[in-house]
């Protein structure tokens, strides 16, 4: 399970025209992870699936468009699987192309009355700002023989602009209301020759005119809200009965809209395989990684389906290779949740162990240390387990940690903070706390010096041996850590640090000194500098990640002190406040300090475990795959 | 930004005007030949190959943006967001020509693989999404799409004039506009006396732009006062908004320019035609964008005014290039220079 799963680079040699078949079977095998690097002969220049590509790209973009309007299934059931033929690919774009012109038609008309509807709110809203002001507006109506009027909406940003430009041609602009990005105007000025400038200007502004009631002076508001309220309803009506024909448009077409996503589907892995295919005339290249185990099932399947000669070569990736490996990730259902913790953090390069196994034994392990109780573990596996739904995979998390805090919770005697009415198993941190901080001392020491060895085995794994040896975290620095660890024991148990422990000190550190002096491009001061600097970092380094573990004791006691602070408050209540303080309390430690100890515990492992051993700088296993759903 | 900060972006900007080309490194590749241009500025992968003289052009247009892009990069790293979004909002330039490319290319209806082949690559701080825009297959979908986004009031007002007119000039025009009184609004941002350097700078730029508007607009495109005022956008520096209306009013080519406040009329004085007054202003802007860069106190407004120039070299080398690629004889290729690069006749003081 830590080990990666073998892969090899496979190259796939066959003729031009059974490409899109080839393309084809590989998708159904869901195995082949294409490899995009360029060919390293000029002779294999050609793209064969360019052309192609871009048909279907015009396609499936036409038919994305009217997947907004329309509802139309994603994936629908391939019933036959077959190569779409380049002549097929561009019937189905032209077949699109007209029926999307339709469908753009009903877009057309959805928006005109978008606007429609706009421009009534702006009318009643206009209207009811008329009805305050002090002029008959009702002369506005109609250019009279001297004066020209322009009452309407503008874009709020071109108030400033549009003022200008009307005062150049003798008029005023006053505006008398703003709303959202609008602004109401009335524009006034003298008719004349200058007026027929006006009218591309207030184009260009985007002016908007509002139509007048002829009697708003005596106008009755009721009956001219009725109005609006009438055409707002014809507007409805008439949205309903475009609704109504789109629904046909779709019944009549709804089968032949489902054909051509499924001709998509079936064109698309040739489609996604464009970049790493390469041609000459009639011969064609393309090249991937396949799981090692899965490279017969591969060439049985590509001798079954190809109508013409073809060569599937396979080999081991080359050293230089190795970052270019896909990964395939773990697929276990317990660990997925862990797996995706990891994935924020990177993915394994091939040959690297995989640290989700460890990483999910070691979280849940501190996890439970720093928060045990058997009450408030059962409440976070339970609200995990019933909000599963909306968790996702996560829900296994949130159930594997509570369990872990339950498991704590009978070790230290703790349920809901209360610690007399359950027999601890083993200790009540609160009341050890010296051997609380010694076991996570000891834990931390152990974790770092796994830490190392992972970080150690990856190095050799991915044929670095100088790293492996001399890097970071590496053999010399294992031994460095082990000698200060054995030192360091020794003084604690009142004894003295010890020659032996000391010497492998000094040499290691030596050696440490030596490899970074060499390594280094400086003149000499600068040079010294650092490798005092550096070597300096590792002793402080080791010694403060050691001790960044004690935060494990330290919540673990800082959990039952938060209890016991909550329980000696409810003994100050009566019953009743007794028991809203229990139940508060709990809620604030399963909130406040769950939330803390997650943080720390993802801390431990990001910064203390991953960033030892773990590069990260893997990309995960895509194959090619041909995309078919149940949905009809 | 922090006084850190401020010294490394005005360090960054002191090494980084060594690469831009003086009068005398101009003269000299004048007269380079196109492999020893390709060459000089690493690129010879794209002028050396059988494709046609425009596709190559076109890359090597592609290939220097790239480099000022670049350049770009590295300023805005020490920048913090006021000064960085000046930067970017200069630099959407770019953005917008692709946005014309698209929207001319709707309309015109030409090919979906031309349009694509027109479009500048961007890094994506400085790109529209034009995606979707890209996807849309006719003018009016186009509109649609521009309607649900951040230029939904340009596309609403272009709209109508489209649909009257069904040429592409408004909305362009509309995206112009917008783009300079963004650039302006940004640098309203700033405070202090650097807000002062800003302005000075933009103000030049704002200047020169709202003067070339305005003459093509009167006297080219012969638009009524009120219509050419509506698509200028004001400056901080001379020609502000009250000085516009006065201009936009003025009937005959020559008395604008007499009408200008100093130092533009001694400058543009006895300019001809509009070229002439482009190549004039673009000198003044040019040599205010040198002043700023050799004695501006602060950082950003001399980092701008060395993307300024630096765009200008990298005009001039695309000129060249093109007018080597094409077969121009030298002489044709000098025109195109001085319009790219003018001399400017005068040494103006600053002006206020």
């Amino acid at each position: 399970m830590l080990r990666p799963l073998p892969m090899k680079h496979v190259r796939l040699l066959a003729m031009t025209q059974d490409l899109p078949q080839a393309s084809l079977t590989l998708a159904e095998t869901e195995s082949f992870h294409p490899d995009e690097r360029p060919p390293q002969t000029q002779a294999l220049a050609d793209r064969p699936g360019r052309e192609y590509g871009e048909r279907y790209r015009t396609a499936a973009t036409r038919l994305e468009k009217i997947a907004k309007l329309v509802d139309l299934p994603a994936t629908p059931q391939l019933p036959r699987v077959h190569v779409v033929h380049p002549d097929e690919l561009a019937a189905v774009g032209s077949l699109l192309r007209e029926r999307w012109e339709e469908a753009s038609r009903f877009e057309e008309s959805f928006r005109r009355l978008d606007d429609e509807e706009r421009f009534i709110r702006d009318q009643e809203a206009s209207l009811a700002n008329f009805a305050n002001l002090k002029i008959d507006l009702g002369k506005l109506r109609s250019k009279t023989r001297f004066l020209d009027f322009y009452v309407g909406i503008v874009p709020r940003q071109n108030v400033s602009r549009l003022e200008g430009a009307v005062e150049l041609a003798d008029h005023l602009l006053f505006k008398y209301l703003e709303r959202g990005d609008s602004a109401h105007v009335i524009i006034v000025g003298p008719r004349g020759e200058r007026e027929a400038q006006l009218d591309s200007v207030l184009t260009s502004a985007g002016f908007q005119a509002l139509p007048i009631p002829s009697d708003i002076a005596g106008m009755d508001p009721r009956r001219k809200g009725e109005e609006l309220e009438t055409r707002r309803a014809e507007v409805a009506g008439q949205r309903q009965t475009l609704r109504a024909e789109l629904a046909r448009w779709e019944r009549e077409h709804r089968e032949t809209l489902i054909d051509a996503r499924r001709t998509l589907l079936l064109a698309e892995p040739f489609v996604s395989l464009d970049p790493s295919i390469h041609s000459a005339g009639h011969l064609a290249m393309l090249s991937g990684w396949v799981p090692a185990r899965a490279v017969p099932m591969l060439e049985e399947r590509l001798a079954l389906s190809l109508a013409m000669p073809f060569d599937l070569e396979s080999r081991d990736p080359r050293p230089d290779e190795r970052r270019l490996v896909p990964t395939v990730p773990v697929k276990n259902r317990w660990l997925a949740p862990f797996a995706m913790l990891v994935k924020q953090y990177g993915i394994p390069q091939y040959g690297e162990v995989d640290p989700t196994p460890l990483f999910a034994a070691t979280f849940l392990l501190m996890f439970g240390s720093m928060f045990g109780d058997v009450g408030q573990g059962a409440v976070i596996a339970a609200a995990a387990w019933y909000f599963r739904a909306k968790l996702g995979r996560f829900w296994l998390f949130g159930v594997m940690s509570g369990l872990s805090s339950i498991l704590f919770g009978f070790l230290y005697g703790s349920i809901f903070g209360y610690e007399e009415i359950l027999p601890a198993l083993w200790e009540s941190p609160i009341h050890h706390p010296i051997l609380m901080l010694q076991i996570a001392l000891g834990y931390g020491f152990a974790f770092i010096v796994v830490a190392c060895l992972l970080a150690i085995y990856n190095r050799f794994a991915v044929k670095d041996p100088a790293g492996a040896w001399l890097g970071h975290h590496g053999i010399v620095n294992l031994v460095f850590y082990l000698s200060l660890g054995w030192g360091g024991l020794d003084l604690a148990r009142g004894g003295e640090f010890g020659t032996p422990p000391l010497l492998l000190v000094v040499v290691s550190l030596g050696a440490l000194a030596v490899y970074a002096w060499r390594h280094l491009d400086a003149p000499p001061g600068e040079k010294l500098l650092v490798v005092l600097i550096e070597t300096l970092e590792t002793v402080i380094g080791y010694v403060s990640n050691t001790l960044s573990f004690l935060r494990v004791a330290a919540f673990s006691l800082n959990h039952a002190a938060l209890s016991l602070a909550i329980l000696t408050l409810a003994a100050m209540m009566g019953p009743t406040g007794h028991v809203i303080t229990v139940i508060l309390g709990n809620a604030f430690v399963l909130v406040l300090e769950g939330g803390i100890v997650m943080i720390q515990v993802m801390r431990l492992q990001y910064y203390e475990g991953f960033s030892r051993y773990f590069s990260g700088a893997g990309h995960e296993f895509a194959p090619l795959r041909l995309r078919r759903g149940s949905a009809g | 930004m922090s006084a850190t900060a401020e010294t490394y972006l005005k360090t960054r900007v002191s090494i980084m005007s060594e690469r831009l080309l003086d009068a005398r490194a101009l003269a000299e590749i004048g007269q380079l030949t196109l492999p020893a241009l390709a060459e000089r500025f690493d690129l010879e992968t794209l002028v050396d190959d059988q494709l046609p003289p425009r596709v190559r052009a076109r890359a090597v247009e592609q290939a220097l943006i790239q480099l000022l892009l670049a350049d770009l990069a590295v300023l805005l790293r020490p920048m913090d967001a006021t000064g960085g979004s000046l930067l970017l909002a200069w630099a959407r330039k770019y953005a917008l020509f692709n946005l014309k490319t698209l929207i001319r290319g709707k309309v015109y209806e030409l090919d979906q693989g031309e349009i694509r082949r027109q479009l500048y690559d961007l890094p994506e701080r400085v790109r529209l999404p034009h995606q979707e825009l890209f996807r849309a297959e006719n003018v009016l979908e186009l509109l649609r799409v521009l309607e649900t986004g951040p230029l939904r009031l340009i596309a609403r007002q272009a709209r109508e004039s489209y649909e009257q007119r069904r040429e592409p000039f408004v909305l362009e025009a509309a995206l112009d506009q917008r783009y300079y009184a963004e650039l302006a609004r940004t640098a309203s941002r700033f405070q202090g006396e650097e807000a002062q350097a800003v302005a000075q700078l933009l103000g030049a730029v704002l200047d020169r732009t709202s003067l070339l508007w305005l003459l093509r607009f009167r006297f080219a495109f012969g638009f009524s006062p009120s219509e050419a005022f509506y698509q200028l956008v004001p400056s901080t520096r001379l020609l502000h908004r009250e000085r516009l209306l006065r201009l936009a009013n003025v009937d005959g080519f020559e008395e604008l320019l007499d009408a200008l406040p100093a130092p533009l009329d001694r400058l543009l004085a006895g300019c001809g035609d509009l070229s002439e007054v482009q190549r004039r202003s673009n000198g003044l802007l040019l040599e205010e964008c040198r002043r700023i860069l050799a004695r501006g106190r602060f950082g950003v407004p001399r980092a701008l005014a060395y993307l300024i120039l630096r765009e200008q070299n990298m005009r001039l080398v695309y000129a060249l290039i093109q007018g080597r690629l094409l077969g121009l004889s030298q002489e044709v290729v000098d025109i195109a220079i001085d319009l790219v690069e003018p001399k400017c006749p005068t040494r103006l003081p600053a002006a206020a």
